[in-house]
């Protein structure tokens, strides 16, 4: 017996042992061989005078994209000859390297006033070199309120900016109305933008707020082929207020902290009836082995 | 006296397989060995790597993993409460198969819970469970219940094996090595069937036997639990309760007489587990057939008639993408005993015991029906989901602990029947009419 079980001891550690082996040996062969990376990029313009660029870096892998973290990304923003190296950032533990551009800053631009952002990542180590870009051209979003009588409008304005520096009216494009929620953004509404680069919709009256009925609106021309995702937003007391209801003292509910009265009390039987239980047997076992000093006594 | 050489000469007869291992034994341990080596492989994989390496995503949380978990804790609980209602009614033909029902409770409950702790991506913060576990959540009543389980199973055992253990100490003919001899010696607790110690034995035994049932009940309705006080489609049911007990003595009763064949056949044990043991198991299985199929229809049947959309969608899944295991487990799973069993002249020990694996293999895949098509067909969309997530397929991590669970599951059958008997002998050696223990278990004495 003494034998077999120094053999199984032996043949499971060298078991294990070869299962080691291969592991290190495939990561051997995955660390030599180059991996194609691939980059994304995200491009809105929030309105106020900022441009916000999120690229995205993962490796393809059969289970999915892997992000890539503390990769370092090149921004830069290009038209015709004329480039201007706009910074560089690290990616986080989701792939995400993210800059904040400021308008005022000057970006290069075409005769059309488009400019064209891009990002790279160059080759370290292992891990081969990507590149993508996005052409937009800069506009703006703002959005008001106004009342008539007893209806609610929201009113949005969009322009343009041409490399001349001249402003002119964002016209025939669709903006969508968003109020953000607890999860996600509450779509309201759509409005076509007249010649004017204006356009309004009714404000629904049943929107909740926060607890002094601030609500925020914001509007949003998405992936748009000239301007990209712009977007404006402000905000606004025509909300419900939130009541809070706060309990004087915490209550016993089933997504409280605490749990119900009856849950615990119910518990409490159960456990104590069932280990009452397994003490009486535990005790009788021992009296099994007094029984018999007992009996020799 | 007469007892006494009948269990001397029970023990002769088992005393073969206790005292050395065969080369046959040693292969297929170390066969076993290889395959849990294998799970100790696809295991590390998975802690270093990350759940990555499972075919578990944000759609389907929960996998094969837990499929094996209700199927053991299932088994477990089968073998629970076929012993412990074997011991209360003193059913005669119980006394060879008894101790295989008991191996199969606490064998099964000490696997089962380990592919819990495989679902969970981080192993390090399990301790919360104890430090912030809410007494609401579904999952901290079942950390209560299998451990409370564990606990009574244990003793339940323990109880049931004394006089066994007690008689391999006594026993001077047996050539066991002396390490071995002082572990009988300890566990016997000095018992020597003095009147006294018979009592006790016997009221500690019946009483553990009646709360094993109770608590195989509570522990494995808790886990159903789990599902149903969830508002999933196909899980938020009221019959759960039940549906999932009947289900587990069902697959528990097929894994016993595979275990019987088994060792009728390895340890050469015709002459005491015969064609009656497996047609009494049979028929309690066609039994348990029956109440599966009813309840399966029952669930099916409301939630196809409710038409409700996500029970409609789901139902179409299954009579779709999961054609042929929703008929495998829910019909052939049923049919065939009913019908092996059923009709008397198709009844041998083989017939009945293939159905018994065509049970087993029907009831792994009834749980994979309840769990991973819901999980698939959620009620809400998952925010940032990929499309190929959302279809599950278990990867060769998960295939391999799922075959290492079944290795460990032999492995530790295999060693327990080297240590303690798989026959009950002492019960075996009481002559029928003078055995103290015979007769019902509400007797005056256990009523006072």
């Amino acid at each position: 017996m003494k034998g077999f079980q120094k053999v199984s001891c032996f043949l499971l550690l060298v078991i294990l042992d070869c299962f080691q082996i291969k592991v290190f040996s495939q990561e051997q062969k995955d660390s030599l061989a180059d991996i194609n990376t691939k980059i994304s990029l995200l491009y809105l313009n929030t309105s106020n005078d900022t441009v916000v660029l999120t690229a995205n870096l993962f490796v393809s892998r059969d289970q999915g994209p892997f992000a890539l973290q503390n990769a370092e990304i090149e921004f830069t923003a290009t038209a015709g000859k004329e480039i201007k190296l706009l910074g560089e950032t690290k990616t986080d533990d989701q792939g995400n390297a993210v800059l904040k551009v400021h308008v005022k800053s000057g970006l290069p631009c075409d005769k059309d006033g488009k400019t064209v952002y891009l990002v790279k990542f160059n080759r370290k180590g292992k891990y081969l070199s990507s590149a993508e870009s996005i052409t937009a051209k800069l506009a703006k979003i703002t959005v008001n309120f106004s009342k008539e009588d007893s209806l609610r409008f929201i009113k949005v304005n969009a322009n343009q900016f041409e490399s001349t520096g001249e402003i002119k009216p964002v016209t025939k494009e669709k903006v969508i109305v968003y109020i953000p929620r607890l999860f996600n953004l509450l779509k309201i509404g759509e409005i076509a933008l007249d010649d004017n680069g204006e356009g309004r919709i009714d404000c629904p009256e049943n929107l909740i707020g926060d607890s002094l009925g601030n609500i925020t609106v914001i509007a949003k021309i998405e992936e748009n082929d000239t301007f990209g995702n712009v977007q404006g937003q402000s905000s606004i007391t025509w909300g419900i207020p939130k009541q809070y209801y706060l309990a004087e003292k915490p209550t016993r509910e089933l997504w409280t902290p605490i749990a119900p009265i009856w849950m615990i009390v119910t518990l409490i039987i159960m456990l104590t009836g069932v280990w009452a239980h397994y003490l009486y047997a535990v005790s009788q076992l021992i009296k099994i082995k007094f029984a018999r000093k007992k009996d020799l006594f | 006296m007469e007892n006494k050489t009948i269990r001397d000469n029970l023990l002769k007869e088992v005393a073969p397989h206790l005292e050395r291992t065969t080369p046959a034994a040693l292969a297929w341990i170390l066969f076993l060995l290889s395959i849990i080596g294998l799970g100790i492989f696809a295991f590390i994989t998975q802690v270093t790597k990350g759940h990555i390496v499972t075919g578990m995503r944000d759609n389907v949380v929960w996998g094969i993993y837990i499929v094996n978990f209700i199927f053991f804790m299932g088994m477990s609980y089968a073998g629970a409460i076929i012993s412990g209602t074997l011991q209360l009614f003193r059913t005669e033909w119980r006394k060879p198969i008894i101790r295989l029902a008991e191996y199969l409770a606490i064998i099964s409950l000490l696997i089962g819970p380990g592919y819990i702790l495989l679902c969970i991506g981080r192993l390090d913060r399990l301790y919360y469970l104890a430090l912030f576990g809410r007494i609401q959540s579904p999952i901290t009543w079942d950390v209560i219940a299998i451990s409370t389980d564990i606990f009574g199973c244990l003793i339940f055992l323990y109880l049931s094996t004394l006089r066994d253990i007690a008689n391999l100490r006594d026993f001077k003919e047996l050539n066991l090595p002396r390490w071995r001899k002082k572990i009988y010696s300890i566990l016997a607790l000095g018992y020597e069937g003095t009147p006294e110690q018979e009592k006790r034995l016997k009221r500690a035994t019946d009483i553990m036997a009646a709360m094993v049932i109770a608590i195989a009940i509570i522990v494995y309705s808790v886990l159903a639990w789990i599902f149903s006080v969830t508002l999933q489609p196909g899980w938020h049911s009221t019959i759960f309760g039940p549906y999932f007990v009947i289900a587990a003595i069902y697959s528990g009763t097929g894994v016993l007489i595979i275990a019987m064949w088994v060792f009728r056949k390895v340890y050469h044990l015709q002459q005491y587990i015969t064609r009656k043991h497996f047609v009494a198991m049979g028929v309690l299985m066609v039994v348990l057939a029956a109440l599966f199929g009813y309840f399966t229809f029952s669930d099916y049947l409301t939630k196809w008639y409710g038409s409700e959309k996500n029970d409609e969608s789901l139902i179409k899944i299954l009579f779709s993408q999961y054609y042929w295991p929703f008929i495998f487990s829910n019909y052939i799973g049923v049919l065939i005993p009913l019908i092996v069993v059923g009709i008397p002249k198709l009844r041998s020990i083989t017939s009945i015991t293939i159905s018994a694996l065509i049970v087993i293999v029907a009831l792994w895949f009834n749980r994979y029906l309840i769990v991973i098509p819901t999980l698939e067909s959620p009620y809400l969309p998952i925010q940032d989901s990929r499309p190929e997530w959302l279809n599950y397929s278990a990867t060769w991590v998960e295939y391999s602990l799922t075959a290492a669970g079944v290795a460990l599951f032999c492995l530790l059958y295999t060693l327990a029947s080297k240590f303690i008997p798989v026959m009950n002998v002492s019960e075996m050696a009481d002559v029928p009419g003078t055995d103290k223990t015979e007769g019902p278990f509400l007797t005056e004495e256990s009523l006072l």
